[in-house]
Formats: structure tokens, C-alpha cells, sequence
């Protein structure tokens, strides 16, 4: 209000004595400001403060204010009134708390309950104060401060000190009546500036790093814990150290030992730069390593780029891990024959199912899909042996060959139960083989590297001979099942049946012929395509007579190897003589006549019987081992 | 007399045996009777790993937390809103939880029973529950409000209805089984946080902040002085 005024003044005010009054203004205005807000007149008495210790008395001290002005001694008094009191009373006790005070002892005190106070003399009243008891409470100052010594450190410069003391004793701290909270302060004895502690609600705290041959002070001071204001300090604690130091011999402190760092940061500099100068061609190695170019082990690319396959497929074979993978275009050449019903099925399906694909593949492809290799049809679930022909590419792409053989090997399959159906008889060796054959060519998912093995070790998708009972019938066997195909191109076939297409087809399935030897390896999920063929050979000599396949013949038959193998090792002792008497068929047959759309005509040459070595050889036949036996 | 005598030994077998059983059987029930007197985990509590101590000392820190969190606000709104109002001078209204006749002075905590009290403190907390809601949402229509002020109003709603929360548990522990009447007083200040005057208006909310203060205050003294009490055996 009075700045509004001086400013609307100074405004208003001509120009003669602005400079002047301006300052006067400001005079006034700061002044003003300084006053207190207690309208009480400078010189009059007023409440200086009122206080409570322990929140279970309190008392009120004033001021007499400036004597001189009065001429009578004044009689004051000090009238409080609590909430809920009539009129005000008079203070019950002047003495107690020393002159011109008032104390209010436990009695006379409630803690949550508003107060006022004033003061005054018989006419007049100077002041007044309302407050509650738990909003005025200042701590007395802690009592009994002490100090122990913690630790001095190894340089026997620096000092570790607990210092100890006590709640005041009026504050009822045991019962938890007063929560009180502590800040210690110290300094050294000739410094002026006080340093300062986080307060502490604990009555003992650690001073660390006090200087040896300096003395301290310490003092402390409590609050409550909710309120702001600390009360009074304790008395000041002195500790000296200085009476110990003479002895220290060390007086100053360690310098930074830069003689040190000197002498080390040269003789590393020195060790270094012999490193570099000397050996630049290692540390340079050491530094950036050439990064390895990725190249496959024991193979120069630049083979697979001009083309010279046979010896890549020679490297790769003499590894064991590796099936030969035959990039031999000119096999390919010979296996494409380009006479497809479907002339979608041409442009996506592999060359296997060109090769080997019929009207039926379209008609029954697993759920529409297209036979492409996206691998989306890979895992169609064989429904019906005449529905599933599905032209799905599995991870390895062997299972268009088995859904063309399994599809074959279905019909075929029907047509002989037709005939088996009176004959009962029931070789074990055959029929689970054979069963298992079909039920493993019906299972495109599971186990196609078995299939693989089974069928044919090839790393081209085999091709299989299974013609459908459609295909025309030459001179030659009509099934023949294609066990290897040589990095030359010839089509190794397992020894095929002779007769003719029904009774073929039917033979087919007695092709199987287990001769399986025991030393299967049970645990091992790939059969030696050698030891397979053995279960699974043809044998000629035997009749064609149908075999009532005792074992279920549904689709859901998986082919497992444990039931291969134990298909394997019953009939082993009982067709060693079957397999005997087999008649020598040649292996490997070249392959003349690619017939539309499952038909291979094949050579009739006859080709040397694969040596034993050849047959012992687990695993995968090595190039060379072909090309012992070829000529 | 041989004859006897064994017959006796027999008896006098027979008899500590007896004793020996009645024994056992006494002390099982007596241990029985000792352990059902001090509840650690009366039936029906959910969680019973928290010993009573820690109870207590997390009641206490939230109530420390909120008288503090209180007091702040306080300061705040007072400095902002009421300074050259004559709030002070005033005579403070009477706070709405005057009805529940707490303790006012160290005798009086001191003779209170601890189940009393605990009733008290958790009746004035009741008692909190809709003004502190009210005041969150009112707060913010004041003029300018400082968001310092409208988040301690928020914060110390929240912290209310824990520690509202924890005085339950602990209740349940030392009283178990006595659901007691809720005793707490009813607020109706609403209004007057409403008022049109702003001058009212914001006299009315000094008076509340006034008294959240006390009660706050109050609650962290009261529980203090329980937790000495019954877990440090006055002896803090």
C-alpha cells in the first residue's frame, strides 16, 4: 500500500526534487519493510517467544520493551485462555521460568489444544500469540558429549573419533513422548565456520578424517523430529590432538609421488616402442587380425566356379560327414523328361516330380498346395494313401519321390491285397519290411534322411523305379527299385523283379525281402544303405504270391527304426538261406528310357556285383568306391 | 512278605507310571494354553510372517511420513494464502475430530490402556478418510494452486489409507477377534471448501490443513508411544 502510494507520489511529483524524494521514498519503503509484522510499536513490550521443551510444559517469555518511555513500572500480565475456556486467566506461575516469564507446568498443559496468549497491563493490551503446545517444542541441548578414538590411519596423519553424548534429560525419549533428532557440528579450533552433519536419530555418530596436531570443537544440537527449528547447542566438546603429534614424524603430507610415475611411465614407454619398432609385423597382426575369409575347409571356391564337380564331389566325399552332393548337370540332363499332364505342375514343381510326377499328384496334393519349394507343403498329413500324393517338398526334397512311391506302392499294395487276401501266408521278413517300406514313404515327414538312407544314399532325390501299374510294361523289370545313383549317371537299382505288371507290382512289395543283419546299429537313426538294401532286397526267386500284411496297415504306421530294425533282426536268421539262394541281379543299371510319367527303362546291362566292401561301407558311398565299381 | 512287596513295587510302578502320564498330559495342555494365549498368527490372517515389531515400525514411519508430508502443506499454503489474512489471530475453529476424546497430555497416554488407544488412533484415521478425499479434489480449484501442494494433498491421502491398512493388521494381532465398534467422527466441511467467498474459502481450507496437521501429529506421537510400550518394553 505505502509503495503504491510513494510510487503514485513519485509519479506525480514535478521534476524539481526527484532525486531526493526518490531516495527519501525508498527510505521509507525499506523501512517499512523491516518492520515487523506484529503491529506492535518499536519499545513496547511483546512476546518474545514461547516455548516448550519436552511438550509437557511450556512457558512464555516477553519483552519489557524501551522503559524510558514509561514513567510508572508497569504491571504485567500474562492472560492465556485454551479453547473451550470461558475468559481469559491469568498465568499461574511468573517465577519459575526466571523474569518476565510465565510457566505453565504439566497441569496447566494440554498438547493439541490451541492456546492464546497476551500480554498486557491493566488497560492495554501489547500482544498476543495463539499456538498449540506441539508446534512450539524446542529440545534442550544433548548432555554428557564424549569421544572415543575409532582408528588413526597408517600414515598416522589422519583420526577416526566416535563421539558419544545423551538425550537431554527432560525430553521423555525412553517412552517415545519425544522423538528427537540430532545435528553435530565441528570445526578446528581456529576456523571460524562450522562444519555440519546429517542429523542423526542415533545419540552417537563417527567423525573421520580429523587432522593429527589440530584440535576440534564439537557441538550438538537436538529438535523434534517433525519440526524445523533445533533448539539450543550443547556444550561445546574439545578434543585435541595436538598434544599427541610431536612424536609423529611425518608431518606433512605425502606428496604425489610423481618420481614414480616418472621412472614407470618411461621404462613402459621404452618396453613399448621396442615393440613397435622391432616387431611391427606382429603387433600390427596383433592389433587389427586379418579377418579369415570363410571358405570351406580342404575346397578352393574357385573349383566349384569353373565347374570341375568331380573333384569337388571328391573332396566333399572324403569327408564323412558329407553326403557327395552331385552337381553333375549332365545327370540332371538325363533325368528330365519334360511330359507332364499339369503344366503348372512343370513350371513349379522339382525336376523330381517332373520326372516322376503323374495325373495323380495334382489331383491329390495335400490340401491344394502346390508342390513348390517354399516347403509350405512340406508337412501335409498323409490322409488316405489315394488322396495324399502329395506333391510336397520335405527339408531334403526326398519326399516327392516317396509320395510317388508310396502312391505306387498304395495301389500296388491294393491290388495285391485283392490277391493276398486268401493267402495268408505271412513272412515276417517281408511284410513288416514291405509294410514299413510303404508306411515309410506314406510318413513325408518324419525321417526323410531315413528315407533317404533307405532308399538310396544319393544325394540327388532318388529316383524311384515304383511305376504305377499304369506304366507300360517292357522288356526289362518294371520295378526296379533305384538304390544309387553314380556320379556318371548310371542309376544304381537294388536287383528288380522279372515279372510282369501285376504280378510285379505285387513283387514289388516282396522286394523288401528283409535279409537284415544284426548288427544293426539300434540307436543309430541311419542305416547304412547297404545294410537296408540287405533288408530290403529283392528277391527274385521268391513268389509273388501276396502278402497278407498282418501288420495294420493303416497310414499312421510310421516308420520307425526301431521297428525296422526289428523287422530286421527277426527275419534275419530266417531268410540267410532266402537271401542265399537269391539270384545275382545286376546293382546298377543304367537308365535308357525316362517313360512318362513314372517310367525308367533301364539297361539291361549287367553290371559286376558290388563287392563286399562296397556293402560294408556304412554310411555313404564315397566317389571312389563308385568308381571302383564302375567302370 | 515277599509276595508284598513285589506286589507293591508292581503299584508304586504302576502309579509313576500314572503320574508320569498325567505329567505329560498337563504339560501338553498347559504349553497348549500358553501358546494359545499369545497369538503370533490368529486365525484368519493372510499374512503371517510380519512380526508385531515391524508392524509397528512401518506404522510409525508412515506416520511420521504423513505428519511430515502434513506440516509441509501447511507451511506452503499458509506462506502463499494466508499471510496478511489474519488467519492466525483468529481463533481456530475446532477440528471435526474433537469428538474423540484423545489423550492430551503424557499422563493421560500413559494411563491409557494400549487396545483404547489403538481404537482412538484408528478412528481418527476413519475420520480422515473423506476429508483427505475431498480435499485432493477441492485443492486443485483453488486459484493457482502450486502443484507441490496438490501432490502432498494426493500423497498423504494415499499414505492415510495404508497406514489405515497397517493399524487394521496390527489391531488384529493385539486384539484378535474384537471387530469393536468403528468409532469415528463425521466430516461435513464440505461446504465450506465449496464457498463462493474466497476469503472463506481459503479459511476454510487453513482451518483443515490446521487440523490435519494436529491429527497427523497426534497419530505419530500416539503410536510412538505404543511402539516403546509394547515392543521396547519403554525402554526406546
Amino acid at each position: 500500500m505505502i509503495m503504491k502510494a510513494s510510487l503514485a507520489f513519485l509519479l506525480q511529483e514535478p521534476r524539481g526534487m526527484d532525486l531526493w524524494q526518490l531516495l527519501f521514498t525508498l527510505a521509507l519503503i525499506c523501512a517499512n519493510d523491516s518492520l515487523p509484522t506484529s503491529e506492535v510499536p518499536l519499545g513496547e513490550p511483546q512476546i518474545i517467544k514461547c516455548r516448550s521443551p519436552e511438550m509437557e510444559t511450556f512457558s512464555c517469555h516477553w519483552t519489557d520493551g524501551d522503559v524510558h518511555n514509561h514513567t510508572a513500572p508497569r504491571t504485567m500480565q500474562l492472560l492465556y485462555m485454551k479453547r473451550g475456556d470461558e475468559e481469559w486467566k491469568e498465568c499461574p506461575d511468573y517465577v519459575t521460568a526466571g523474569e518476565n516469564s510465565c510457566y505453565f507446568n504439566t497441569s496447566y498443559t494440554s498438547v493439541w489444544i490451541p492456546y492464546c496468549v497476551k500480554l498486557a497491563n491493566e488497560n492495554k493490551v501489547f500482544d498476543e500469540k495463539c499456538f498449540s503446545v506441539d508446534e512450539i517444542v524446542l529440545p534442550d541441548p544433548p548432555i554428557n558429549l564424549n569421544w572415543t578414538l575409532l582408528n588413526i590411519s597408517l600414515t598416522g596423519i589422519h583420526v577416526d573419533i566416535q563421539v558419544r553424548w545423551e538425550p537431554p534429560p527432560t525430553a521423555d525419549v525412553r517412552k517415545g513422548w519425544v522423538t528427537l533428532e540430532y545435528e553435530l557440528q565441528y570445526k578446528e579450533v581456529n576456523e571460524t565456520k562450522w562444519k555440519e552433519l546429517e542429523p542423526v536419530c542415533s545419540t552417537t555418530v563417527p567423525l573421520y578424517s580429523l587432522k593429527m596436531g589440530r584440535d576440534y570443537e564439537i557441538r550438538i544440537q537436538s529438535r523434534q523430529r517433525t519440526s524445523e527449528k533445533f533448539g539450543e547447542f550443547s556444550e561445546t566438546l574439545f578434543v585435541s590432538f595436538s598434544m599427541a603429534s610431536e612424536t609423529v614424524l611425518c608431518a606433512e603430507e605425502i606428496q604425489f609421488p610423481w618420481l614414480f610415475i616418472v621412472i614407470f611411465g618411461t621404462c613402459g614407454l621404452v618396453v613399448v616402442m621396442f615393440l613397435i619398432l622391432f616387431s611391427k609385423q606382429r603387433l600390427k597382426m596383433l592389433i587389427l587380425p586379418p579377418i579369415p575369409a570363410p571358405k570351406i575347409k580342404g575346397i578352393d571356391p574357385d573349383l566349384l566356379k569353373k565347374g570341375k564337380l568331380e573333384e569337388v564331389n571328391s573332396i566333399l566325399a572324403s569327408h564323412d560327414s558329407y553326403k557327395p552332393q552331385l552337381y553333375n548337370d549332365d545327370l540332371w540332363v538325363e533325368f528330365i523328361e519334360l511330359d507332364i499332364d499339369d503344366p503348372d505342375e512343370k513350371t513349379e514343381g522339382s525336376d523330381t516330380d517332373r520326372l516322376l510326377s503323374d495325373a495323380h499328384m495334382k489331383s491329390h496334393s495335400c490340401l491344394g498346395v502346390k508342390d513348390d519349394d517354399s516347403g509350405r507343403a512340406s508337412c501335409c498329413e498323409p490322409d488316405m494313401p489315394e488322396t495324399d500324393f502329395s506333391a510336397s517338398d520335405t527339408c531334403d526334397g526326398t519326399s516327392d519321390t516317396d509320395q510317388s512311391k508310396k502312391i505306387s506302392e498304395k495301389e500296388e499294395t491294393l491290388l495285391c491285397l485283392d490277391q493276398k487276401d486268401n493267402n495268408k501266408s505271412f513272412t515276417n521278413l517281408d511284410d513288416p519290411a514291405n509294410q514299413q517300406l510303404i508306411s515309410q514313404s506314406e510318413d513325408n515327414q518324419s525321417r526323410p534322411p531315413f528315407a533317404d538312407s533307405i532308399e538310396s544314399p544319393s544325394p540327388v532325390p532318388p529316383v524311384r523305379t515304383q511305376l504305377s501299374n499304369q506304366s507300360s510294361v517292357t522288356n526289362i523289370d518294371f520295378y526296379a527299385q533305384v538304390s544309387d545313383i553314380t556320379p556318371a549317371g548310371s542309376v544304381v537299382l537294388s536287383p528288380g523283379q522279372k515279372n510282369k505288371t501285376g504280378r510285379a507290382q505285387c513283387e514289388a512289395h516282396t522286394e523288401p525281402a528283409a535279409q537284415c543283419q544284426s548288427n544293426f546299429t539300434m540307436d543309430n537313426a541311419y542305416f547304412c544303405e547297404a545294410d537296408v538294401k540287405k533288408c530290403i532286397a529283392v528277391t527274385s526267386h521268391e513268389e509273388v504270391e501276396p502278402h497278407v500284411q498282418d501288420q495294420s496297415f493303416n497310414e499312421d504306421t510310421y516308420f520307425t527304426t526301431e521297428s525296422l530294425t526289428t523287422t530286421a533282426v527277426n527275419p534275419s536268421t530266417a531268410t540267410e538261406e532266402a537271401s542265399s539262394s537269391e539270384m545275382p541281379v545286376p546293382d546298377y543299371t543304367s537308365i535308357h528310357i525316362v517313360h512318362s510319367p513314372q517310367g525308367l527303362v533301364l539297361n539291361a546291362t549287367a553290371l559286376p556285383v558290388p563287392d563286399k566292401e562296397f556293402m560294408v561301407s556304412c554310411g555313404y558311398v564315397s566317389t571312389d568306391q563308385l568308381n571302383k565299381i564302375m567302370p | 512278605m515277599p509276595h508284598m512287596i513285589t506286589t507293591m513295587n508292581n503299584k508304586g510302578a504302576s502309579l509313576k507310571g500314572v503320574l508320569l502320564v498325567f505329567l505329560l498330559i498337563s504339560n501338553m495342555f498347559l504349553t497348549k494354553k500358553s501358546v494359545t494365549s499369545l497369538p503370533i498368527c490368529p486365525s484368519g490372517s493372510v499374512n503371517c510372517q510380519v512380526s508385531l515389531g515391524e508392524l509397528f515400525d512401518r506404522a510409525v514411519k508412515l506416520s511420521h511420513y504423513i505428519h511430515f508430508l502434513s506440516s509441509e502443506m501447511f507451511n506452503e499454503f499458509d506462506e502463499r494464502y494466508a499471510q496478511g489474512r489474519g488467519f492466525i489471530t483468529k481463533a481456530v475453529n475446532g477440528c471435526h475430530t474433537a469428538s474423540l476424546t484423545t489423550p492430551e497430555d503424557k499422563e493421560q497416554a500413559q494411563q491409557i490402556h494400549h487396545e483404547d488407544l489403538l481404537n482412538l488412533v484408528l478412528g481418527v484415521l476413519r475420520s480422515w478418510n473423506d476429508p483427505l478425499l475431498h480435499l485432493v479434489t477441492e485443492v486443485q480449484r483453488i486459484k493457482e494452486a502450486p502443484n507441490t501442494i496438490l501432490w502432498k494433498a494426493a500423497e498423504i491421502e494415499e499414505q492415510n489409507k495404508r497406514l489405515l491398512e497397517g493399524m487394521e493388521k496390527i489391531v488384529g494381532r493385539v486384539q484378535p477377534g474384537d471387530t469393536g465398534n468403528e468409532v469415528y467422527s463425521r466430516w461435513s466441511g464440505l461446504p465450506s471448501l465449496q464457498l463462493a467467498d474466497e476469503d472463506s474459502r481459503l479459511f476454510a481450507f487453513y482451518n483443515l490443513l490446521h487440523c490435519l496437521r494436529r491429527d497427523s501429529h497426534k497419530i505419530d506421537n500416539y503410536l510412538k508411544l505404543l511402539k516403546c510400550r509394547l515392543i521396547h518394553d519403554s525402554n526406546c
